[in-house]
């Protein structure tokens, strides 16, 4: 369980229930999410997700043969830019629009699946 | 006097029955069971999705193991621990025809059970994830392991020569057709319908199983029944180079229709397996049989036709040729058999279809056949057909197989082996 990174807790969620509060919160997500800079490198969000870990291993291994061409293009295309030291040309930034979380429903589908196995492993069970 | 009479009113009260007391009809789903008192029940859902059916090759093999996996309701490990707690076994079978899925369990626990069947019947999820991690690989290890079995593969390849499509597609899938979750889910929207299932209960009263049924299958869809092109019989030769087991040869002849008495008295006839043990048995191949070789009669009734034939194998070619002529000729002499191996093959088959039906598993199967088709579900019919076949009956059923174009497999060193002509064919 990760404590901070996009994997740990978040109060995204229970901000985002508050209706007036919505809009603000969006205006200045936008702006960090742009000022973050990976979408001047062409990363979507859901790259930066630390993959060394066995969920996430797992959650990536079930992403579409697309989904995995694509991650992998942006991966060298970053890469090349990181030697480079420069971001790419404007027109090629990942757009607001396609920066979707295409890998944290299989994460947490997978440590879902992690927790139920943890719960039938350790289970007590009582004859009624 | 009164004594005697009560333990016999027990002893006939204890006689185990052999059939299903009466298929009923709940919401929609066919029903039947019967309880002998054992200790454990078992239901099986006979499903009409074999891979006859099937609309892309290997579908209904991913079917098959997609049974048990996650559902809407529990995920896949939580119904494997939580039938291990109950102490039931889940197991599910393909064959060309029929799908069965079974739950086998302590009496009691037949509410949770035929829930953990149902649930993949109406809600199974059919993820991706799933097929690529738990699903193909055990596909792919079952086709594996079965090619690798010059017997299996030489009926595979008999089925495809005999029947081409319906009946003559492969029952377990290959690496060279994958197939997607997309495609296995499609399949089981289509054959997963009231009128395609039959619920088979043993060990478990039919009143407590029908109300399962009603609970659980009542929101079943009712769509038409699967259909597939009545089988025809083709027949042709093939040759195919193997070089792990033995050398085998497959002659096999076909019939088109609901199987017949004839056919399973001519197999009863022929069967050169001895009733006794180190005998060499009475049947007319038995005794040209070289010892390295073996021959079996092969016979496989489905709804609307029959395969018969031999299974040769052999040490080397010379002794599969030496067998596999033998059979022949003995299937061209069977058409004037005398009227006393008559009567001993037909009390051979009698047995052979009796015995068929005493374990759980061919109970379900062979009767669950019958309570699908809408025939009636014991083996009365089976056996008076067997009783009345007579000696002209019988040779002109033989006949009948032999002017038929003839199913021959070679599998092993096709340089060796023998051509259908040369075995008398």
């Amino acid at each position: 369980m990760t404590v901070f990174g996009p994997l740990g807790p978040s109060l995204a969620p229970y901000l985002r229930s508050f209706k007036g509060f919505r809009s603000a919160l969006k205006t200045h997500a936008d702006w960090y999410a742009n000022l973050a800079g990976y979408r001047r490198m062409g990363l979507k969000y859901d790259d930066l997700l630390v993959e060394e870990r066995p969920d996430v291993e797992r959650a990536i291994s079930r992403l579409t043969p697309r989904q995995i061409y694509d991650r992998t293009y942006r991966f060298k295309r970053a890469s090349q830019q990181s030697i480079l030291h420069k971001d790419l040309p404007k027109e090629e930034w990942l757009p607001a629009a396609e920066d979707v979380r295409y890998l944290k429903p299989h994460v947490e589908e997978v440590v879902k699946e992690d927790a139920e196995r943890a719960v039938w492993d350790n289970i007590a069970v009582s004859r009624k | 006097m009164l004594a005697a009479r009560t333990s016999a009113a027990r002893n006939a009260s204890r006689l185990l029955q052999r059939n299903f007391a009466s298929v009923v009809d709940t919401a929609g789903v066919k029903v039947a069971a019967v309880d002998n008192g054992e200790p454990t029940s078992a239901v099986t859902f006979l499903v009409k999705a074999g891979s006859r059916y099937e609309n892309k090759p290997g579908v209904a093999h991913a079917l098959q193991n997609f049974a048990f996996k996650s559902t809407a309701k529990r995920s896949a490990i939580g119904t494997v621990r939580e039938a291990e707690l109950y102490g039931g076994v889940l197991s599910s079978s393909l064959s060309r025809e029929h799908l069965a899925l079974t739950a086998a369990f302590l009496r009691g626990d037949e509410s949770f059970f035929v829930d953990v069947l149902s649930s993949f019947v109406t809600e199974a999820k059919f993820t991706r994830h799933e097929l690529n991690e738990y699903v193909a690989p055990v596909c792919e290890a079952e086709s594996t392991s079965a090619a690798s079995n010059p017997a299996t593969r030489a009926l595979e390849l008999a089925h495809g020569l005999a029947f081409r499509n319906g009946l003559g597609s492969p029952v377990l899938s290959t690496a060279h057709n994958p197939v997607t979750a997309e495609l296995v889910e499609q399949y089981a929207s289509s054959v997963f319908s009231k009128n395609n299932i039959a619920v088979l209960g043993t060990g478990i009263s039919q009143e407590a199983l029908s109300k399962l049924v009603e609970k659980s299958l009542g929101k079943l869809a009712a769509s038409a029944a699967v259909s597939s092109t009545p089988s025809s019989y083709f027949g042709g030769e093939t040759r195919v180079e193997n070089y792990e087991g033995p050398q085998t040869v497959f002659i096999g002849f076909g019939a088109t229709g609901a199987p017949t008495a004839e056919l399973a008295v001519l197999a009863a006839h022929l069967n050169p397996q001895p009733s006794v043990k180190w005998s060499k048995g009475l049947s007319p191949i038995s005794a040209d049989v070289p010892v390295t070789a073996s021959v079996q009669t092969v016979l496989l009734p489905y709804s609307d036709a029959t395969l018969f034939g031999f299974l040769v194998q052999g040490e080397t070619a010379a002794d599969v040729k030496t067998a596999a002529a033998a059979a022949v000729s003995a299937l061209k002499a069977a058409g004037s058999i005398k009227a006393e191996e008559l009567k001993k093959a037909v009390a051979k088959a009698k047995f052979a279809a009796a015995s068929s039906i005493e374990g759980r598993v061919g109970f379900a199967t062979t009767l669950g056949a019958k309570v699908l088709a809408g025939a009636p579900s014991n083996l009365d019919g089976t056996l008076s057909s067997l009783d009345k076949v007579d000696t002209s009956a019988f040779s002109n059923a033989s006949a009948a197989l032999l002017k038929a174009k003839p199913t021959y497999v070679a599998l092993g060193d096709v340089q060796q082996l023998p051509h259908a002509d040369e075995v008398g064919l």
